[in-house]
């Protein structure tokens, strides 16, 4: 009981009405923290792309919002077919969906951590942090 | 219908989201789009494009917060098939922090022309001149006797075209 938790929203993801949810909820939590306007609408923009990825992809899966002192962190994971080529998508480019192909990729560059664990027919993880500057 | 009842409280496709100004077709994107009403947002607008001859179509941004990828993908693919009805789509009232976000994106929106609010969307359509030649109201007047040809095209020959500047 010594150390606190830190708090956390999870986001249930199964349809684009849930993805609408979690990433307004995402600005929100982001503005309340104190992140800059445009900081704030990136991480909404992160969670929008892993969002629509795993209502996509997987069908169903769950976001997760942690504050920490000085940064927040969303997590996605869903049980879906897995990235067979991280590399591929993370260069950018990639799409067999109705984005740019600059969900993976493009989350990558708006965040100060970006780290993706896929494995083929399991599912994906993926973690990406933004620090309060 | 299921999926705005579902977004209750949330800013989604309402009724009076496109309207005409002069010779544009003004679009107030809603703030909470889901995929769904992008796509009958898109047909909408080109449905209005058609009804009202616009020459020009004004998406006006203003409300909106949070720009993913498949937003951007609506731009264009609304510019792309709008330029097949003959108008040009600009972009206004995009917000800075949705700018910032859309450029560290990696977002390209090709042929869209991008002004800062509505006063430079409407000078920008009048200083181009570009109107078209035949109003619906002509259309609708000139039918019979007077009527374009089988296609719907207006017979530019006709004594009833004229200039259409409101």
């Amino acid at each position: 009981m010594a150390q606190k938790q830190p708090e956390q929203r999870r986001f249930t993801i199964k349809n684009v009405v849930d993805v609408v949810r979690a990433r307004r909820s995402g600005l929100g939590i982001a503005l309340g923290m104190g992140f800059h306007q445009a900081e704030a609408n990136k991480v909404a923009v992160v969670i929008s792309e892993l969002g629509r990825n795993i209502e996509l992809y997987a069908g169903e899966g769950t976001i997760t919002v942690t504050i920490y002192d000085r940064s927040i962190e969303v997590v996605a994971e869903d049980n879906g077919p897995g990235i067979p080529d991280v590399e591929r998508v993370l260069a950018g480019g990639y799409t067999t969906s109705q984005g740019m192909g600059l969900g993976v990729s493009g989350s990558k560059r708006l965040m100060d951590e970006f780290e993706i664990h896929s494995v083929v027919n399991e599912g994906t993880t993926i973690k990406a942090v933004k620090r309060l500057r | 219908m299921d999926m705005m009842e579902s977004l209750d409280g949330m800013d989604t496709l309402g009724t009076s989201t496109i309207q005409k100004l002069e010779n544009l077709l003004l679009v107030a994107v809603p703030r909470d789009l889901t995929d769904n009403d992008v796509l009958r947002l898109r047909r909408e607008v080109l449905k209005a494009i058609r009804q009202y001859r616009s020459r020009w179509v004004l998406l006006d941004f203003s409300r909106v917060d949070i720009c993913d990828s498949f937003f951007g993908r609506f731009i264009q693919s609304i510019a792309k098939m709008a330029k097949l009805m003959g108008a040009d789509v600009v972009v206004a009232g995009l917000q800075d922090a949705v700018i910032e976000t859309m450029v560290d994106l990696g977002m390209t929106l090709a042929d869209i022309h991008a002004v800062l609010d509505l006063d430079d969307a409407l000078a920008l359509s009048r200083q181009s001149g570009l109107t078209r030649e035949f109003t619906s109201e002509q259309a609708d007047r000139s039918e019979g006797s007077l009527s374009g040809n089988a296609a719907g095209f207006p017979n530019v020959g006709s004594s009833l075209v004229s200039s259409t500047e409101v």
